[in-house]
């Protein structure tokens, strides 16, 4: 039995214990005879339910990958396992159509041993299945048995679910910091594996970057370069100064014009329409940038005489990632330009400033904390953005300054470093883990900074 | 003084213009995208076909035939009718039509049959007004004897991955979105919804809630391509996982996910007012039975408003899932959450990778099925939030 079909028969089970109990339940309250229940029928049917349920459902996700290693074991001792060849990829590739053949997926293999291994696997299957399907099901009738024993009018079912579901809820909340553990215990783990074959300060302040390892060790290069030093550079050229020349000013003229001239009905359509900017996927924009945006760059520094201007370049990625910004910016200039009190505009204009002295003297450097956390914000999502960097920036470790060359980011290297078919404890795979650790750090910095000035700042008003 | 009021004047109406330009410029930018992609893609729904004079009698085909000799069969009649090169104008993949022509109606074995077969992508762009000279010389004498023709490309909205770009398809990597989402809406709702009814309803004051609280706030922060890392190491290497799969995916997204889920649950359960929770206290209600059987469903369509925008944002991520293997070539749409599949946004990636000139339009077209979803979603939030909103 597949564990789909035996999850589906668990529940089915339940559901029949629940109708069960409230029966049960239910038939004590019409006796009149017995005192006043505690809980509501649905009440003890839900409490039988559970206890059908839960024991059983636990077992069958402990079992599934379990019985799964159980099945390879007795496939390998088989007598016909013998012949399988030493490598890892034909083995996999034989044992899975081996598994596919027992199924009944395929009729036939295109490898001979597979076929030959059929009968031991259908046969390992089978007999794992058939005891998983036992004991699951022996777990849901024990439990909902012991349950369906306990419905009695003094019992009280409603505190025992409720604390389950009390439970289930703080399950569910600390699943937030297991996550956030996750992502700090892998980096780190990796980083360290990485930093164990390469010295830290290399990584951080070299300006070599070449992370190929060579097929011999007498290669010249043999040990590559781990200088993330260009790649740092190009981060920031692309995501904090070109991407940000072009989406603070037209982000926060966006929103000075949106909150302080708009009738409300064009505001009510432009803010809309700005935010569907931050709604288009990134690959989009990456594909738009690496179809449209950088031939027209290229053109534009040939035209202006630049020989060195290629098709990937900073520019282009940077130019695309600044319209991709604009939204962020302007949705936080516009939160905290909302915030400025009234009384401080009314003052200004009373004073015979024109609307837009009043704006440049006293709203914009009243809200300006705001604005320069939600830049700060900006950036953060800026150095963390992957894929428009990807497909327009290009992978040379350049360390330049020109704009219409091709540099290269952290997330273009770690998506580099770690697609295609490779040893997973080579240096090359580890240093993504070193980079990721790196931006995690960064953007983490980043956004607890912007969170700071922006709380700081909305107190001074309140 | 007076000079002096008017440069006050122009200054403020450049200043007036000068915001004005910047909310068109944005605007603008988003216009010329969708331009871009519409203008390139549309092509890609619209498929070259060419008609084939096949004599079933003349040759030896029969139902049982293998792939080679229908393919050899239909470039023989191709070459004999358009002259050498007529076997090239045909896709790689003209043969499958064929096959199943003959599966559908094996009567035609015995008589010579027109069939309406794919062009070559060259063709294919030739005949779209965008090719070199020799395809489009064939192009031209096709129409003189009436051979060609271009309608509805069903063909890209029901097939898979493919090396030639004009017999590739969006079916596959759509199913393996679809599959995707759905790990990912199962796991990130429950969990996203049950955090944010403990946090906001029930959670003491403590050390222990802080740190979930700053928790969530900082995922909601971190790039996707460290939740990418995450999937690699945790899901993959530590509990062997299947590669590429769409449940490995789905899992990585739902992490993703679910901070955007709590914060938004977090604020529809905060806007629910303290009376409804009150009034249900008042007349006996447990805490449990005020939050599941009132505040909750008051607060469900913010909850849900938050979700949709939330599975958009999945629905378009690319970096994580290349992280976990999901960039290999996969020409069979998945069967399941465990085969291995590919994704909307992985297939643009790849496409856009080619260079193959065919493939401009099918990606554009992929980006337009895309956008549409999107775009699909977006709209759903908003007519929920519209339509059942309210304001205590």
């Amino acid at each position: 039995m597949s564990s789909l079909a035996l999850f589906l028969l668990v529940v089915a089970l339940a559901a029949l214990g629940w109708l069960m109990a409230r029966a049960r339940a239910t038939a004590f309250r019409r006796g009149g005879s017995a005192p006043r229940a505690h809980s509501l029928p649905s009440y003890h049917g839900w409490y039988v339910a559970l206890w059908t349920a839960v024991p059983a459902l636990i077992f069958i996700a402990v079992w599934t990958p379990l019985s799964a290693n159980l099945v390879m074991d007795e496939v390998m001792s088989a007598p016909a396992a013998a012949s399988l060849p030493p490598f890892e990829m034909q083995r996999v590739a034989i044992l899975r159509e081996a598994r596919e053949i027992a199924e009944g997926i395929r009729p036939g293999g295109f490898h001979p041993e597979s076929n030959a291994l059929a009968p031991a696997y259908a046969d390992a299957l089978s007999r794992t299945r058939t005891m998983g399907a036992v004991v699951a099901l022996l777990l849901a009738f024990a439990g909902g048995a012991f349950a369906f024993t306990r419905v009695s009018p003094h019992f009280r079912a409603r505190t025992r679910v409720e604390r389950l579901v009390m439970a289930a809820l703080l399950g569910a909340s600390t699943i937030a910091i297991l996550t956030t553990l996750g992502i700090i215990a892998s980096l780190l783990f990796e980083s360290a594996r990485f930093f164990s074959l390469v010295d830290p300060l290399e990584f951080l302040f070299g300006t070599h970057w070449s992370p190929q390892i060579a097929i011999r060790a007498d290669q010249a290069g043999a040990s590559g370069g781990f200088g993330a030093i260009p790649l740092f550079w190009g981060t920031i050229f692309i995501g904090a100064i070109i991407a940000m020349l072009v989406a603070i000013p037209l982000g926060l003229m966006s929103a000075i014009y949106l909150t302080q001239y708009a009738r409300p009905a064009v505001r009510r359509w432009m803010k809309p329409l700005l935010e569907m900017l931050a709604g288009v996927p990134t690959v989009v924009y990456g594909y738009f940038a690496a179809l449209t945006v950088a031939p027209a760059v290229r053109d534009f520094g040939k035209a202006i005489g630049i020989a060195s201007a290629t098709s990937e370049s900073a520019l282009a990625a940077g130019l695309v990632m600044g319209i991709m910004i604009i939204p962020f910016v302007s949705s936080m200039a516009d939160d905290s330009i909302n915030a400025v009190p009234q009384a401080m505009r009314d003052g200004s204009l009373a004073m015979g400033a024109t609307t837009s002295e009043t704006i440049r003297r006293v709203i914009v450097p009243a809200a300006l904390p705001g604005v320069v956390g939600g830049v700060l914000l900006a950036v953060s999502r800026a150095i963390g953005e992957t894929m428009i960097v990807v497909m327009a920036a290009g992978l040379a470790a350049n360390l330049t300054a020109n704009p219409f060359a091709s540099v290269t980011t952290v997330t273009t290297q770690i998506v580099q470093l770690l697609t295609g078919d490779q040893e997973f404890d080579s240096a090359k795979t580890l240093a993504a883990f070193a980079l990721g650790l790196v931006l995690f750090v960064v953007t983490l910095l980043l956004n607890i900074v912007a969170l700071r000035v922006v709380k700081k700042y909305r107190e001074a008003y309140e | 003084m007076r000079r002096r009021i008017r440069r006050r004047y122009a200054a403020e109406r450049r200043f007036r213009l000068l915001g004005l330009g910047a909310i068109l410029l944005s605007a603008a930018f988003l216009a010329f995208l969708l331009v871009t992609m519409v203008s390139n893609g549309l092509g890609g729904f619209r498929q070259t076909e060419i008609r084939v004079d096949i004599d079933f009698a003349a040759n030896t085909l029969s139902a049982a035939s293998a792939g080679g000799e229908i393919e050899a069969a239909v470039a023989a009649a191709a070459e004999a009718q358009y002259g050498p090169g007529g076997a090239r104008a045909l896709s790689d993949t003209a043969w499958l039509r064929v096959e199943r022509a003959i599966e559908d109606d094996p009567s035609i074995l015995a008589r010579k049959k027109a069939l309406w077969l794919p062009a070559a992508s060259a063709i294919d762009g030739a005949a779209k007004g965008d090719g070199d000279g020799e395809a489009e010389a064939l192009v031209t004498r096709l129409e003189q004897d009436d051979a060609i023709r271009t309608g509805f490309n069903t063909d890209f909205l029901t097939g898979a991955d493919a090396t030639d770009p004009a017999a590739v398809g969006i079916w596959g990597a759509f199913k393996g979105s679809l599959l995707t989402m759905l790990v990912t809406l199962a796991i990130a709702f429950p969990v996203g919804v049950l955090s944010a009814v403990y946090l906001e309803e029930y959670a003491p004051r403590n050390r222990w809630t802080d740190m979930i609280e700053v928790s969530i706030n900082n995922l909601a922060a971190v790039p996707s391509i460290i939740f990418g890392l995450l999937g690699l190491a945790v899901f993959l290497n530590t509990f062997h996982l299947p590669r590429s799969a769409p449940l490995v995916g789905g899992l990585t997204l739902a992490l993703m996910t679910m901070p955007v889920i709590v914060i938004a649950g977090r604020n529809a359960i905060k806007s629910v007012p303290p009376s409804i929770r009150d009034a249900a206290l008042g007349i006996g209600a447990s805490k449990v039975q005020v939050v599941f059987h009132h505040v909750l469903p008051l607060a469900l369509p913010g909850i849900l408003t938050g979700t949709i925008i939330g599975m958009a944002r999945a629905l378009g991520e690319t970096a994580p899932l290349l992280m976990i293997g999901m960039r290999a070539f996969i020409a069979t749409p998945p069967d399941g959450i465990t085969s291995p599949a590919s994704v909307l946004p992985v297939q643009i990636f790849l496409w856009s990778d080619e260079v193959s000139r065919g493939f401009v339009e099918k990606t554009s077209a992929a980006i337009i099925v895309l956008l549409a979803f999107l775009l699909a979603m977006n709209g759903l939030a908003i007519f929920l939030r519209n339509k059942f909103e309210r304001r205590w």
